[in-house]
């Protein structure tokens, strides 16, 4: 928030010094004592309202009103493992790599741009023609990494409209600009080709049954599985707002967004590690008896180390989650200083009515019980889904503030909120 | 046990028949007042389809009349619970496949007068002791129903209706199934149980020559839905028996009470002889379609040499000699 | 038929045995706890260690006691259906009452599991697991119902076998359609509950279980006599004074109490129906419905006992689902006990 205030001055500065060179004519005519702060408000009127214009949801970076040409700015992927951007002279090429059951299976894309022709020797390579103007998304974080790019006005369609919270689709979807095609199996091919977008991003996981797209890419739609959920670490996870930026040619814009999220999230993170104490932490909840545990190198594992806490299956291999019963839990479950991720319930009450032995957890008892759906939109979905996915640091930030307390200058939660 | 010449069960105006969803199906319409007494016999007889089954089922209480009253020991109105004290059924339905012991399903006849969950007092297994003894089952008491023989199990199911202990007992053919000597024997068995225990037992049956025999009062079932009831000997004297089962090619002989089978008796014959040789030569000679005629051609005479049948054939002052009817019919077709 | 002196060495030897089944499921888990420590959590528990306590009475007791109740009604169901439908393969869901249970869970977790449904409903008051046993207590009450008022119309069991298994079959395909548009994380859901599991039967909800199954075998044990007349067949047992209607609506409200709760709580578990009845038969060589109850709900609860503490996998940290096991031990249960049978016709 410091930083925009800054910024502001100095732009207030540099019009004040650009433009008062024009005004000092009239100063001569005008009583300088009423004209000085009248310019200086009148200007920080101005830009506030050219500002505030472009300002997006709460609590994000706020996108900048500035022109990205077709530029000659590249992406470098330092944490994602998904995915791949190799920059060509007039082309590039984007990898979605598979690297689940230790296939080798990649899936490529050409990314040209108008007028230029399809290079030779890439057989098997869908064409996606740059920058997109208009695309359909069948993922919350795609959404997220739409609007960190500052294109979510591009988005002409969604899998299910009710789970999303960014308001310029929620608009989109009110007016109708923005459609519903369906998730899955339930997709509405149909509809997919008559909206005719630049491509069509899908949560699948690379190996599946690509087959179910067949009829899309027949028609001539490229589809893209943007599958930021197979990554590690949070920082690859949000890493992937770089597809986006390639898409878009928006790299300029989103690389130096990303550096500060990554040096936002580096900073939290040496805090959170230089922390003595670590709390013992759970993490969701049970299902008939069967509690899926992140294993220990998912991203939230990750994320839970880089918080500073003491995570019992830190250890443990695997990308996923570990199918655990209650029994093996509840060793550990019975002395954890927290218990987060809960899901999507409001009070230690609706806790309970899950299950009656929840009592007995000294985190329930102290009241320790956090989960993310701070923000919430009407039926009840969690933005930690959809911006939580490109802002690490934030969610960083909320694990460091529930843990250390201490550790992190006083603020509100972001994602995250204490059941009561 | 039951007092003398008491009317167990009284039928008035009964019209039997089926509902087949709004429609009526009337089998027997023009029934006479029925009346079962206590220790008397009764056979229901009559050609297939004239309805004998539906008119079993409809007194026993398994379907309802579709016109009349029936009165049971007084009653008129009844639930199943009731009506299973007063009449008890032997019906041709298979029962198998159930795991059943000899003893467990004779003590099934009991379960109108069983406790809250089956269980049997010494009441129930006097009667279930004396069902078997009646019946001469004793002995097969442990075996699994599945593994007996028809004749057999026919003695346990009646066993089972015995010990239901009722004043009637009806019985749906039950000596279909059963050869010969097993049916004599059920016949009996039952002539003797009406006499000694003063039960009314009504049962149908294709038997003719049994039912003569044992039964007390024969209800003949014509195909037309009518019924003639009356002493066995009362029916073939006025001829209900021959009327009822009158057909193209059978004919019921009030002489010796038996169904003849018609053959074409074309060929003339004289036949002279006595004693039981003459019956059964005639018997032959009218099988092979021979007509006995005083003044015929032929002649056959059946005489006795030697405590052996001798036939001797005279045919056109010639005179042959046979030792069988076998070879005697040969020489003449 | 009373209880021989036979049937009643076995009958105690079974109880000897639901007892070792029952602490053997008590003493088999992730974590390690010995006999002692286990008699020491129920005699003396201000001497057990907290941890030990809370997995033995909140974890293992309750899973346990669900297995008792789940095992006794299901083969009480089992044993039912296959003398009202003289069907040896009958099993409780052959009304459908399965099948609507299901269909209540999938109408929560699939169709109208939409968020903003979800959120309307959690608003009421009524969330969680009580949102599924509430929605699976509708399905099965409702499919009952439909059941009893045909019953009541049909003429005869062979028709009444027909429609249920039609019923079952509507509801299934009805359920896939919601699969086919729902997404995955529903789907998966959906698949979870329905591989069945006894693990999430607690407090309040195992008392309501409870109450209800043994309800259900209550009126089970009260138609055992009605049980026993049908074994000849609907005429003989309509001549013994059986009212046919009567018997067939007080065995199907049976049933359906029995079947619909469990499946309501625990998902549908298959298996035991089918093949306890035929192994109480097999054990105690009797057709007499008065034995057979008590015999079912013993055996019933042993197998269910024992697959629950195979389903644990000792010393693994997951748990197989209990459908998976009871067919993986029921089935070839079920065919020694054919191969050792000397006939084909008793069963």
């Amino acid at each position: 928030m410091a930083n925009k205030h800054r910024n502001l001055f100095l732009k207030v500065e540099a019009f004040h010094i650009k433009f008062g060179s024009i005004l000092r004519p009239i100063d001569n005519h005008v009583d300088m004592k009423v004209l000085r702060p009248l310019t200086k408000f009148i200007l920080l009127a101005f830009i506030l309202s050219v500002l505030s214009c472009r300002e997006g949801s709460a609590g994000k970076t706020p996108a900048r009103p500035v022109q990205v040409p077709s530029s000659p700015a590249k992406s470098r992927i330092k944490f994602a493992q998904g995915f791949t951007i190799d920059y060509f002279d007039r082309y590039k090429e984007v990898k979605i790599l598979n690297h689940s059951a230790g296939s080798a299976d990649t899936l490529d894309y050409l990314l040209l741009p108008a007028g230029v022709a399809i290079p030779a020797g890439h057989a098997h390579a869908q064409v996606i023609r740059i920058p997109v103007q208009s695309m359909i998304v069948l993922g919350s974080p795609h959404i997220a990494q739409a609007d960190f790019a500052g294109v979510a006005d591009r988005i002409t369609g969604v899998g299910d409209g009710q789970y999303i919270v960014c308001p310029v689709v929620r608009e989109g979807l009110r007016t109708g600009r923005v459609r519903q095609v369906g998730l899955e199996s339930g997709l509405n091919n149909e509809l997919v080709i008559s909206m005719r977008p630049g491509v069509l991003m899908t949560m699948t996981n690379p190996d599946a049954a690509f087959g179910g797209y067949r009829t899309l890419m027949d028609a001539g739609i490229p589809v893209l599985p943007n599958a930021d959920w197979l990554e590690t670490t949070p920082l690859g996870k949000a890493e992937w707002v770089k597809l986006m930026g390639a898409l878009t040619d928006r790299e300029d814009l989103v690389n130096r967004k990303f550096d500060s999220v990554e040096q936002a999230y580096q900073r939290l993170a040496a805090i959170g590690k230089a922390s003595a104490i670590r709390p013992s932490v759970i993490i969701g909840m049970p299902f008939k008896g069967t509690w899926y545990m992140p294993a220990g190198d998912s991203y939230v594992a990750q994320l839970l180390r880089d918080a500073g806490a003491n995570y019992h299956w830190s250890d443990t291999k695997g990308t996923g989650s570990l199918a655990l019963n209650f029994e093996t839990v509840a060793p550990v479950a019975l002395t954890a200083d927290f218990w987060l991720d809960v899901g999507d319930v409001d009070s230690k009450k609706e806790i309970l009515s899950r299950d009656t032995r929840y009592e007995a957890f000294r985190a329930f008892r102290s009241g320790a019980v956090y989960s993310y759906n701070r923000r919430v939109n009407a039926a009840g979905a969690s933005d930690y889904w959809e911006s939580g996915a490109v802002n690490p640091q934030s969610v960083l930030a909320d694990l460091i503030r529930i843990l250390h307390p201490d550790a992190l200058p006083a603020d509100t939660l972001i994602y995250y909120k204490q059941i009561k | 046990m039951v007092s003398a010449a008491t009317s167990l069960l009284n039928a008035r105006d009964l019209q039997t028949g089926y509902r087949s969803g709004a429609k009526r199906i009337i089998v027997a319409n023009a029934l006479p007042e029925l009346q079962l007494q206590a220790g008397q016999l009764i056979c229901l007889l009559g050609p297939n389809g004239s309805g004998k089954s539906t008119l079993l089922r409809t007194l026993g209480g398994l379907q309802p009349p579709l016109g009349g009253v029936i009165h049971i020991e007084g009653m008129d109105r009844w639930t199943p619970a009731t009506l299973a004290r007063k009449i008890s059924l032997v019906l041709t339905d298979r029962v198998s496949g159930n795991n059943l012991t000899v003893d467990s399903l004779v003590a099934l006849g009991r379960y109108p007068w069983s406790g809250w969950l089956g269980g049997l007092n010494a009441t129930d297994r006097a009667s279930i002791e004396w069902a078997m003894k009646a019946t001469g089952i004793g002995s097969l008491r442990d075996r699994k129903i599945h593994t007996l023989s028809d004749g057999q199990s026919q003695k346990v199911m009646l066993a089972r209706a015995l010990a239901q202990d009722t004043p009637i007992l009806m019985l749906d053919e039950p000596t279909a199934h059963l050869d010969l000597p097993s049916r004599i024997l059920l016949m009996r068995l039952l002539h003797r149980l009406a006499r000694e225990t003063r039960k009314a037992i009504l049962l149908s049956t294709h038997e003719l020559d049994l039912a003569l025999q044992v039964a007390d009062e024969v209800w003949l079932l014509q195909s037309g839905g009518q019924l003639r009831s009356g002493a066995p000997e009362d029916l073939v004297l006025n001829g209900s028996f021959e009327s009822a089962f009158a057909g193209e090619e059978v004919a019921f002989d009030k002489g010796s009470g038996n169904f003849l089978i018609y053959t074409p008796q074309d060929k003339p014959i004289r036949v002279t002889g006595e004693g039981l040789t003459l019956f059964w030569t005639r018997r032959a000679l009218r099988r092979a379609g021979f007509e006995p005629v005083a003044t015929a051609s032929l002649h056959i005479h059946a005489e006795e040499r030697d405590g052996r049948p001798v036939w001797l054939m005279e045919q056109q002052r010639e005179t042959r000699e046979f030792d069988s009817i076998q070879k005697l019919l040969q020489a003449i077709s | 038929m009373t209880a021989t002196p036979f049937s009643k060495v076995r009958l105690t030897g079974l109880l000897l045995l639901l007892l070792l089944a029952f602490l053997l499921d008590l003493s088999t888990g992730t974590v390690h706890i010995s006999l002692k420590e286990i008699l020491r959590v129920f005699f003396s528990p201000a001497t057990a260690d907290p941890i030990g306590q809370f997995i033995i009475k909140g974890i293992r007791l309750p899973k346990a006691c669900t297995a008792v109740l789940a095992g006794c009604g299901l083969s009480v169901g089992g044993l039912q259906m296959q003398t009202l439908f003289r069907n040896p393969l009958a099993d409780p869901s052959i009304l459908g009452v399965t099948a609507g249970a299901s269909l209540g869970v999938a109408a929560v977790m699939l169709a109208g599991g939409s968020m903003a449904t979800l959120y309307a409903i959690k608003e009421l008051g009524v969330s969680g697991s009580w949102l599924i046993i509430a929605a699976a207590c509708v399905g099965a009450g409702s499919t009952m119902l439909l059941v009893l008022l045909l019953s009541r119309r049909l003429r005869d069991n062979v028709m009444m076998l027909i429609v249920g298994i039609m019923i079952g079959s509507i509801t299934l395909a009805l359920i896939s359609i919601w699969q086919y548009f729902s997404n995955p994380e529903q789907v998966k859901d959906y698949l979870l509950w329905n591989f069945g599991s006894l693990g999430g039967v607690t407090g309040g909800q195992l008392l309501i279980l409870a109450v209800v199954v043994v309800i259900g075998l209550i009126v089970a044990s009260l138609s055992a006599k009605m049980l026993d007349a049908l074994l000849l067949g609907e005429n003989y047992a309509r001549s013994m004074g059986l009212s046919a209607r009567k018997a067939r609506a007080v065995i199907i409200c049976s049933t359906s109490l029995l079947a619909g709760s469990i499946t309501a709580f625990c998902g549908p578990i298959g298996f035991i129906g089918i093949a306890v009845p035929h192994i109480a038969r097999f054990l105690f060589n009797t057709a007499s419905h008065r034995i057979l109850i008590p015999a079912c709900c013993l055996i019933g609860t042993i197998l269910l006992l024992l697959c629950d503490t195979f389903a644990q996998l000792p010393g693994t940290q997951t748990v197989l689902p209990i459908n998976i096991i009871t067919s993986l031990i029921g089935a070839p249960l079920v065919v020694i006990l054919l191969l050792r049978q000397t006939t084909v016709h008793s069963w």
